[in-house]
């Protein structure tokens, strides 16, 4: 099991230090595609809407999807039964406000770091490209969604 | 100069803004448009606004902060209206609608929840419960060239994963139902099974989370739930 709890935390928004910086991609889509819209005031064309659209899981109904299927199905070892418990750290915090403060301080350090960094390097003129990558991350690997690629592409 | 809209509040809303800088670069300096009874919170909105980070970040810290000292309708990244006396107008011909609206948020927060499972294990599942593509599977595996059986397997798995999945998403949902107001699903990504937001009372927030997580250990290792939160309600208005 893995349960991240990662809170926004409205106490360092308020020292402006970039508060929620830590689960931005993850609510990327909240922060672009859902909230109020005034229907009279125009939406800046923003390229990186775009990113949205990527993530969407396409269905595709095709002899390529069954066949990947099926070769994912006969290299299943059934004998093998469950594999070890996961490795990965269990994060659990009391999402409360006040929560977010203590008990999962911890794991929201690390996500605010791994973020920054990735703002650092966002700085120079990077641009909507790079909002996409821990996406691909997070879709290679169950665990590490904190851990942004960033030199591959 | 055209206007960035960040947020509406009720006037009485303390918009302790403090320390805190609107999108662009340089960043803008956050004022506020007041009606008899609204506020909004701007900026002035630079010229070649795009999704960079740096914004999304400073929108989002904004959204947060007046969050945390009371009910907030968050506009969508990327608002702009020509002026200020338009964002003016718009607020007192929207007065009643916007007022309610917050009135119904008092108190809520927004939280987001991302499932996935690994692939192996819904497998396993699938395999062991149908004996068509348990059959299916041994052809295949003693015959690799049994090419149209391989697509029947295929087809038969690449169902169920649909099926289970989306079974498997409505349980969740309807389990965490109870100590949420309000949920919306949206499209799964290609990551989780199930993207779902929560309209949550903030004395409830413990409840939900609780909640979560006692889902998460009924699942077991092979299931990941991402919890996010507390946010603006985006979602939700």
């Amino acid at each position: 099991m893995t349960v991240m709890t990662q809170s926004t935390n409205t106490a360092t928004a308020n020292s402006g230090s970039g508060a929620g910086g830590g689960n931005l991609y993850d609510i990327l889509e909240l922060i672009l595609d859902r909230g109020l819209v005034i229907d009279a005031f125009v939406r800046v064309s923003l390229v990186g809407i775009e990113i949205l659209k990527i993530d969407v899981r396409v269905v595709v109904a095709s002899v390529d999807t069954y066949l990947r299927f099926a070769e994912a199905c006969n290299r299943l070892d059934l004998e093998a039964g469950r594999k070890a418990p996961t490795q990965l750290t269990e994060i659990v915090g009391d999402a409360t406000e006040s929560g977010a403060k203590g008990k999962s301080k911890g794991a929201l350090t690390g996500a605010v770091e791994a973020f920054s960094e990735s703002l650092q390097k966002g700085r120079d003129g990077e641009e909507e490209e790079r909002e996409r990558e821990p996406r691909k991350a997070a879709s290679s690997s169950s665990g590490s969604r904190r851990t942004p690629r960033r030199k591959e592409d | 100069m055209s206007t960035y809209i960040y947020a509406i509040t009720a006037a009485d809303h303390p918009r302790n803004l403090e320390g805190l800088k609107g999108v662009g670069d340089p960043a803008g300096e956050l004022r506020t448009i007041a009606t008899e009874k609204l506020s909004a919170v701007v900026s002035d909105a630079p010229e070649d606004l795009r999704a960079k980070r740096r914004d999304l970040a400073a929108h989002q810290a904004v959204l947060e902060a007046l969050l945390a000292d009371g009910a907030t309708l968050p506009m969508r990244f990327g608002l702009v209206g020509p002026d200020d006396g338009s964002v003016e107008s718009v607020l007192e011909e929207n007065e009643g609608a916007y007022a309610e609206r917050l009135s119904e948020l008092d108190g809520c927060l927004e939280y987001n929840l991302k499932v996935s499972r690994e692939e192996e294990d819904l497998l396993r599942e699938i395999i062991t419960d149908s004996e068509e593509i348990s059959r299916l599977r041994e052809v295949t595996q003693e015959n690799p060239m049994a090419q149209e059986e391989k697509v029947r397997l295929g087809e038969l798995v690449s169902q169920e994963v649909q099926a289970r999945q989306e079974a498997d998403g409505k349980a969740l949902v309807a389990q965490l139902a109870d100590v949420a107001q309000r949920q919306t699903v949206a499209e799964p990504t290609q990551t989780h099974f199930l993207n779902a937001s929560f309209l949550v009372r903030r004395d409830e927030a413990a409840a939900f989370s609780q909640a979560v997580t006692e889902e998460a250990e009924r699942r077991g290792d092979a299931y990941s739930l991402s919890l996010y939160g507390p946010l603006p309600p985006y979602s939700f208005v």
